[in-house]
């Protein structure tokens, strides 16, 4: 069969890849769209960012059903239909997919479902239900993401232990549930599955869940867990793993000290995994780090000078809106402009209850680097706004610059700080000073206002909290 | 971590690196001087904030410096070398490590190539320049370092008018005829003279002028343009005060003064010019006010041999003699070692300028704005004077007063003079002796 020929190929259609399709289709490019799954949107869409919020809702209305009995207002024991919740949580999945299809079509992207191969750097071939077909192309875009790992020896095939994705599908609510890893994708389906009932216990290999963030910003997530779960194990490590009739049997090791335990299931989320396996890359001059990430440059060039990676096998931080930033950028550099991932401030958001975001330089990593930096605080137990719904425990953060009083950080902790993140992206990314942000007017009553106050409370003049100046007087 | 320049004070920021007393490899502790910087009004020795090892320098000797630049890297041999624990990577992290490869204009060789790095007001290595992503987009897509161009906005942060202005300056430095002098893009100045061939006539020598020179050149031909001046000579019979002198000398060396004339002078000039406020005040003609000063801090010209500095002596009319003479003696030496701060260059009310120790008689000083007078003085010698119809040998001091004559005129002037000789004439005993 004679190739067809493209002038960009991407690979996967996660955020990253129909972020790049759609991008170049719009700059005038011809592009096919290569997608192994029924459903285009990757894992985001499918099985990982979307599904997990739309869970994280479901589940917090029991929450809050049973926080509200102490303002006078009480509902019944919940009950739940486990089919009619997955449902609508697929409903969801299905519309979103849907619209990257229909998107995909009006921009003239040609969507085909199959597995690529690289037979070499120009030449993808594809594996569809109806039979084999080859493309060439000028510029490929590796879009191909991760998958959770899964430790070959807890790999027993029993479908009692689960990834992130078979955690989704909320096939039953366990009785028990182990959780294995405390980083995000631990922390919020352990949320989701404590919600709807589960006794969760919690192991993390290190002293601490969250790693990355800073101590303070953890601090009302792990007050949470400790509530919400029923055991939270931090220095813990897993050891052997058995299926014992309905039950994991479980082994860990707790500071030296070996204690078994049998759990209904088990959720196994300790990393993601590049998804670059049988796809033919040792025919191109692709090149791989020892995790199996593909190598790229600034301009998320590949060594292959043919081929672009972007996203989660392009290794750093996995996150979505990172893929669809590095989408762009590859898109600007193939079509011939300057552009480059060079000081790109990438948000994190953590879906726990409450939330926790946070941008640019982290207290931590000042430290680390011996940067020397003010940092200014706003609690919420000021914050009328998070009083009226009963969630003080949060807190509004600044790293600022102490000569220059730049804002080179913020972090934010408790409900909605996913949301309020952005407006600390903003301040970084332009360069904002503390000042900047203390004398933007921010509406009352909000969550907003937090950073407003915390800018404030860097000259020592927050109306609604006490803080020391840690500016020098001037002007 | 990085050690910048810290904030010089009031209206200073920036100089130019003349000593740098440290390298690469060094252990710096804290407090530790690091360079010498030269600006306007002085040498400061700025001294090091941090400690560790030093990784990285940033500057050479005649390197110009911007308040927060960064001089060196510091690396305490731990942070530097480990990671912080394994956990999820942050990017930016990972990506500045990316060089960027775009080439940019002034990495060519060009005229204009020194005078573009000076205007830098790099900012540390720490962070990337502070410009919007849309203004950070443009300079990728112009090939521009962003770290090279001066922001104007809050805290430093590049908007679109520095990115033109940077670019317009380029390009008149690139316009800019290929002379031996480097280009001077800055305000026109007076024209200078055209430039003769001195090495017609004979064999010459060239030397760069001190950037305290260029200061104290371009302040004197202000001030000579600026300043109506005159200059009101006298003389004052201090042979009677060198007895006093001769006296308390002894005491005042037991408790580690040296009594000099200057001291006397100080009370002198300060006794007087509390007769006299219009010799303490200064001019602000845009306001259309003089401004009287409840304070007298009396600058001292001294020379160094960089160029004459003027160290400030706060409340003269406050301290007791021995306390002035032992300032005195240290605002000199610190003055010769190069170590007064800029703190103490500000803020005088008055001047004295002493050529006694060198000897010379009269002279027309130049009056040191904002201030509206000076005082020279003279060495003194013994002269013949007529006193009750006899001749007497007498120890005269040359005085040589100048002032601004916009704000004072002459019989004022002549009025501050005859109380000035009767300061010295009269020097009260009650003064001098130690309690």
């Amino acid at each position: 069969m004679e190739p067809t020929h493209t002038e960009i190929v991407v690979v996967g259609a996660g955020p990253g890849g129909y972020a790049a399709a759609f991008y170049a289709a719009d700059l005038g490019k011809k592009v096919v769209l290569v997608e192994r799954d029924a459903r285009l949107g990757g894992v985001c869409l499918n099985r990982g960012c979307i599904p997990s919020k739309a869970l994280l809702y479901a589940a917090h209305g029991i929450t809050s059903a049973r926080e509200s009995e102490h303002r006078g207002i009480s509902f019944g024991p919940p009950t739940l239909d486990l089919a009619k919740l997955r449902a609508w949580k697929e409903s969801i999945l299905t519309r979103l997919s849907g619209g990257i299809e229909q998107l995909a079509k009006l921009r003239g992207v040609q969507v085909l479902r199959a597995r690529g191969y690289f037979e070499d750097s120009r030449t993808l071939r594809l594996e569809t239900e109806q039979g084999q077909q080859f493309i060439k192309y000028d510029h490929a875009i590796l879009a191909v993401g991760s998958k959770p790992a899964m430790p070959k020896a807890w790999d027993l095939g029993n479908p009692r232990i689960m990834t992130s994705t078979e955690a989704l599908e909320v096939e039953e609510v366990p009785q028990s549930l182990l959780v294995i890893g405390g980083g995000y994708i631990g922390m919020e389906l352990g949320t989701v599955y404590a919600s709807l009932g589960s006794k969760v216990v919690l192991v993390e290999a290190l002293d601490t869940i969250l790693a990355g963030a800073d101590p303070d910003l953890v601090r009302p997530i792990v007050a949470y867990a400790y509530k919400a779960f029923k055991e939270v194990r931090l220095n813990a490590k897993v050891g052997k793993m058995a299926t014992s009739g309905k039950h994991i049997k479980v082994e860990l090791d707790l500071d030296g000290q070996k204690q078994e335990g049998l759990y209904d299931r088990v959720l196994v989320s300790v990393g993601r995994a590049p998804n670059a396996d049988d796809m033919g890359l040792g025919n191109t001059k692709v090149s791989f780090d020892d995790r199996g990430f593909i190598h790229v440059d600034e301009k998320q060039q590949t060594t292959d000078p043919a081929i672009y990676a972007i996203g989660d096998i392009a290794g750093g931080v996995m996150l979505a809106h990172k893929a669809a930033k590095e989408a762009r950028i590859a898109v600007e550099v193939i079509v011939g402009e300057h552009s480059a991932f060079v000081d790109v401030t990438i948000p994190a958001v953590v879906f726990t209850d409450p939330e926790v975001a946070w941008c640019g330089l982290t207290e931590a990593e000042a430290k680390a680097k011996g940067l020397e930096v003010r940092v200014a605080k706003f609690p919420w137990t000021a914050s009328g706004r998070a009083l009226s719904f009963d969630r003080p425990e949060g807190l509004t953060k600044l790293i600022i610059a102490p000569d220059t009083e730049r804002i080179l950080g913020v972090g934010i902790v408790g409900t909605g700080a996913g949301e309020l993140i952005s407006e600390g992206v903003l301040a970084v990314e332009m360069g904002a000073t503390a000042k900047d942000l203390a004398l933007a007017v921010h509406p009352h009553p909000t969550l907003s206002e937090t950073i407003m106050e915390a800018a404030e409370a860097f000259y020592g003049q927050a109306t609604h909290t006490f803080a020391r100046r840690q500016s020098p007087l001037k002007d | 971590m990085d050690l910048k320049l810290p904030h010089l004070g009031e209206g200073a920021d920036s100089g130019t690196v003349v000593n740098l007393f440290v390298k690469e490899g060094d252990r710096l502790s804290k407090g530790q001087p690091i360079l010498e910087l030269e600006n306007e009004k002085a040498v400061a020795t700025i001294p090091s904030s941090g400690a560790g090892t030093i990784t990285r320098i940033y500057v050479k000797p005649g390197d110009k410096l911007s308040v927060g630049q960064p001089i060196l890297s510091l690396g305490d041999g731990e942070s530097a070398a480990s990671q912080p624990p394994a956990a999820p990577k942050p990017p930016p992290q990972q990506r500045v490590e990316r060089a960027i490869q775009t080439p940019s204009p002034e990495q060519q060789p060009g005229p204009a190539g020194e005078a573009v790095e000076a205007e830098g007001a790099q900012a540390g290595p720490a962070a990337p320049p502070a410009a919007a992503p849309s203004i950070r987009k443009l300079a990728r897509e112009l090939g521009l370092d962003l770290t090279r161009v001066r922001g104007s906005a809050r805290g430093g942060r590049i908007v679109l008018e520095d990115v033109r202005a940077y670019i317009q300056r380029l390009q008149r430095l690139a316009a800019a005829p290929r002379g031996p002098g480097p280009a001077q893009p800055t305000a026109p100045k007076p024209k200078a003279a055209e430039p003769l061939d001195f090495s017609k006539w004979g064999p010459v020598s060239r030397k760069p002028l001190s950037s305290l020179r260029q200061v104290i050149a371009r302040r004197m031909s202000e001030t000579w343009s600026a300043v109506p001046r005159v200059t009101q000579f006298d003389e004052a019979d201090i042979t009677a005060l060198m007895e006093l002198l001769k006296r308390y000398a002894p005491a005042y060396e037991q408790h580690g003064a040296r009594l000099t004339l200057t001291s006397f002078a100080l009370k002198a000039v300060v006794d007087t010019l509390k007769k006299h406020p219009i010799f303490n005040s200064s001019l602000e003609e845009a306001a259309g006010e003089v401004v009287f000063k409840d304070y007298y801090h009396l600058g001292l010209a001294v020379d160094t041999e960089a160029g004459l500095i003027v160290p400030v002596i706060r409340d003269v009319d406050r301290k007791s003699l021995i306390d002035l003479s032992k300032e005195l003696e240290d605002l000199a030496r610190k003055a010769r070692d190069r170590k007064v701060s800029l703190e103490e260059l500000k803020g005088g009310t008055f001047t004295i300028s002493n050529q006694g120790g060198i000897g010379s008689a009269h002279f027309t000083p130049i009056v040191n704005q904002p201030e509206v007078a000076i005082l020279g003085l003279g060495r003194a010698a013994a002269k013949a004077v007529v006193r009750q119809n006899t001749i007497q040998p007498r120890l005269m001091l040359p005085l040589c007063l100048s002032y601004d004559h916009r704000l004072i005129d002459g019989a004022a002037a002549a009025r501050f003079t005859v109380d000035l000789v009767q300061a010295f004439e009269n020097f009260q005993e009650e003064a001098v002796k130690l309690t």
